[in-house]
């Protein structure tokens, strides 16, 4: 290489920086030229990171937090904030599959039996916080009444269903050396995605988030919006516990309370995901596709950290920092947009 | 009737039901009140179970604190337990954090009432607190894990196999059990060919064995896997899971041990895991009740640290293996265990 092109490609380096600079603010490029450092420096290092296997296992480390973020995202977008419930949801789901499956209902049967379920807690809530219950409040209220639903319909116990049966090929099936769960959350991804962009119910769903006044007087009231979002969502949660039960071949009401990630919680895992995926909280700025990146970004980082050898408490720890770094990011990115328009 | 009228027969009423309360409680050998985890988790659950019936079995009145895995809850269910005066004969420790909670017991032995602990080993600073301890030995129960690896490997070497690779599957290495277990596995398989290259605590549970084994197998892969640790068997579940899901063949390509009895039965019947060492919480909640009668009468206890017994269940002695309980009940080990079972 000459130096004349060394100088060339060097020149137009500084340039594309003074234009994100310009673009971005000097913040936002320090902020995430330090992150990519150590990001890279980490995936680099980290031993047999950069492997197919290891990729794979990073996806589907990151399947089911990223579905039911997927869910929980058109709930964000709508300007609904988020459902505290996702987890108890998930719980009391979990207790009906396995029942079901348990009882020899078969597979189809028991799916179905589980999607009804999660529609009618999701319409429930929706309804509320679509009549103007605070959403936060309302979420709390049913995530109490789900995990005690659970927790009373299955006594506390684990409920087991034995193999072989009919929900192996989710649980631990694979396909073209895919698991699929993995497909699943990609196929998932691939759907909401396509619905929020070009769908009319995925504009209403920007709309109302964006300004809930406009979208009133356009006719898109926040009744029937809460309804469905919450639908989606809790139908996301109820297929999360389908495929979870599918793995294991049981049940309980506490697997989603301690057993997802270093946090130890699923809602928060989820929420967390949402976040840092960069989705406005207040709603109508965001995409599911940002909801799946950030659960595949989580879960890359996290594990990074244990091919690295780094125990639960710094794995919590970044996980925070990452949801600080998104917002701060994110938040300075819109404001920079803004401000050029 | 007049408002005066029907507030003094209310408050006749209330008297006459306390005096009846009073009554009955006159008539039980003893009143105990125990502090401890949610019956929602599957272990306590039993535990919970063991120590009622065993109460009542013995003529024992007992009140049940449970706390949500944590331990300002728990703190504030002394203070109101205190604060209320009517105290029992005997309390019943299960702090949920066994240093932050010393200040709660030490507010539980001023008063003159004995505390007995249970499920964590007394330390330096609460053993003045308390009359004694009944519960699980993690060494012990680590222990016979290792003993059952060294078997298993001595099997393996006399049929002229090689690859001694160990993996572990542990609790969380900040959790106090964590230290203990893998001590004692340590201290079993040495001298053997056991060798142990990889040790990962992703979390208590099934999907956190899943995404711990599934990282360490991405890390390990090239090195060669061949057995298999879990501190408890949910997370040992999990872990078999993701192994079969990278090719491995269970029981064969790699021999799997847990501990607790609180996994799948049905990989044991499969093959897939070699073994387990018992550890009941039905049993634990009854040697509770078994150490406070026998302080009550004896005005103390014959050993200061009580173990509930840790046998090992193999596939051979699956269907065989049971303990006499504390209420001289033969218990099988479908009742004995506390997962899917």
């Amino acid at each position: 290489m000459t130096g004349r092109t060394i100088s060339g490609v060097h020149n137009r380096a500084l340039a594309l920086i003074d234009r994100w600079v310009q673009k971005y603010s000097a913040l936002v490029v320090v902020l995430v030229a330090a992150f990519l450092v150590v990001f890279i420096y980490g995936m680099v290092t980290a031993p047999n990171f950069l492997t197919v296997f290891n990729f794979k296992t990073i996806i589907r480390d990151a399947a089911l937090v990223g579905i039911m973020a997927i869910g929980l995202t058109f709930v964000t977008l709508s300007g609904n904030f988020f459902l505290l419930s996702m987890k108890e949801t998930a719980a009391l789901c979990i207790i009906a599959f396995a029942t079901s499956m348990s009882l020899g209902y078969g597979f189809p049967i028991s799916f179905l039996f589980t999607m009804a379920i999660a529609l009618l807690a999701g319409a429930m809530q929706g309804l509320l916080i679509g009549l103007g219950g605070n959403p936060i409040v309302v979420t709390l209220g049913a995530a109490g009444l789900f995990f005690g639903l659970g927790s009373w319909w299955s006594d506390n116990l684990v409920l087991s269903f034995r193999r072989p049966h009919g929900a192996e090929w989710l649980g631990t099936g694979s396909l073209f050396g895919l698991p699929n769960i993995t497909i699943a959350f990609i196929l998932i991804a691939i759907a909401a995605e396509m619905t929020l962009r070009y769908t009319t119910f995925g504009r209403q769903v920007y709309l109302i988030g964006a300004n809930r006044a406009a979208g009133k007087a356009t006719g898109h009231e926040n009744l029937s919006m809460a309804i469905k979002v919450c639908i989606i969502a809790s139908v996301c949660s109820a297929f999360v516990a389908v495929a979870f039960s599918a793995q294991v071949s049981s049940a309980h009401v506490n697997y989603f309370s301690s057993e997802f990630g270093s946090s130890g919680d699923m809602t928060i895992m989820v929420i967390a995901t949402v976040m840092v995926g960069g989705n406005s909280i207040m709603g109508g700025f965001g995409s599911t596709l940002r909801s799946s990146l950030g659960a595949i970004f989580i879960s890359t980082v996290d594990n990074m950290m244990v091919l690295h050898g780094f125990n639960s408490g710094p794995r919590v720890l970044a996980v925070g920092l990452m949801i600080v770094f998104s917002i701060i990011v994110f938040a300075l990115l819109r404001r920079g947009s803004r401000a050029l328009e | 009737m007049s408002l005066k009228n029907a507030v003094a027969a209310g408050v006749i009423a209330c008297v006459a039901i306390g005096s009846a309360a009073v009554s009955a409680n006159a008539q039980t050998r003893g009143s105990i009140i125990s502090f401890n985890g949610p019956a929602g988790e599957a272990y306590i659950g039993k535990f919970i179970k063991g120590i009622k019936e065993t109460a009542a079995l013995k003529g024992f009145d007992i009140k049940v604190f449970e706390n949500q895995f944590n331990q300002a809850e728990q703190d504030q269910q002394v203070q109101q337990v205190l604060a209320a005066g009517q105290l029992p004969d005997v309390f019943i420790w299960w702090p949920s954090d066994a240093v932050a909670g010393l200040g709660s017991l030490r507010a539980l032995a001023r008063t003159g009432i004995p505390v007995l602990k249970i499920n964590q080993l007394p330390n330096e600073q609460d053993k003045q607190y308390i009359f004694g301890y009944a519960g699980p030995d993690d060494r012990l129960r680590a222990r016979n894990a290792g003993y059952m690896m060294r078997e298993a490997a001595a099997r393996k070497l006399a049929e002229g196999g090689d690859g001694f690779n160990v993996l572990v599957l542990s609790y969380p290495h900040s959790y106090g059990g964590y230290g203990l277990s893998i001590n004692a596995f340590k201290d079993a398989i040495e001298g053997s060919p056991l060798n142990i290259i990889g040790d990962v605590g992703e979390g208590f549970g099934q999907a956190n064995g899943y995404k711990g084994a599934a990282k360490m197998i991405a890390k390990l892969k090239d090195q060669g896997i061949h057995f298999v640790y879990g501190m408890d068997d949910a997370i040992l579940t999990g872990g078999i899971g993701a192994l079969e899901e990278a090719g491995y063949a269970m029981g064969t390509d790699v021999t799997a041990v847990g501990t607790v009895c609180n996994g799948d039965k049905q990989l044991i019947e499969e093959g897939k895991q070699f073994g387990t060492t018992l550890q009941s919480p039905l049993h634990e909640g009854q040697l509770a009740i078994k150490m406070v009668e026998q302080y009550l009468e004896n005005g103390k206890l014959d050993k200061y640290i009580n173990f509930t017994p840790n046998p090992a269940v193999t596939l051979d002695n699956l269907e065989t293996v049971a303990l006499r309980g504390y209420d001289d009940k033969l218990y099988g080990i479908d009742e004995l265990c506390s997962g899917a079972w």
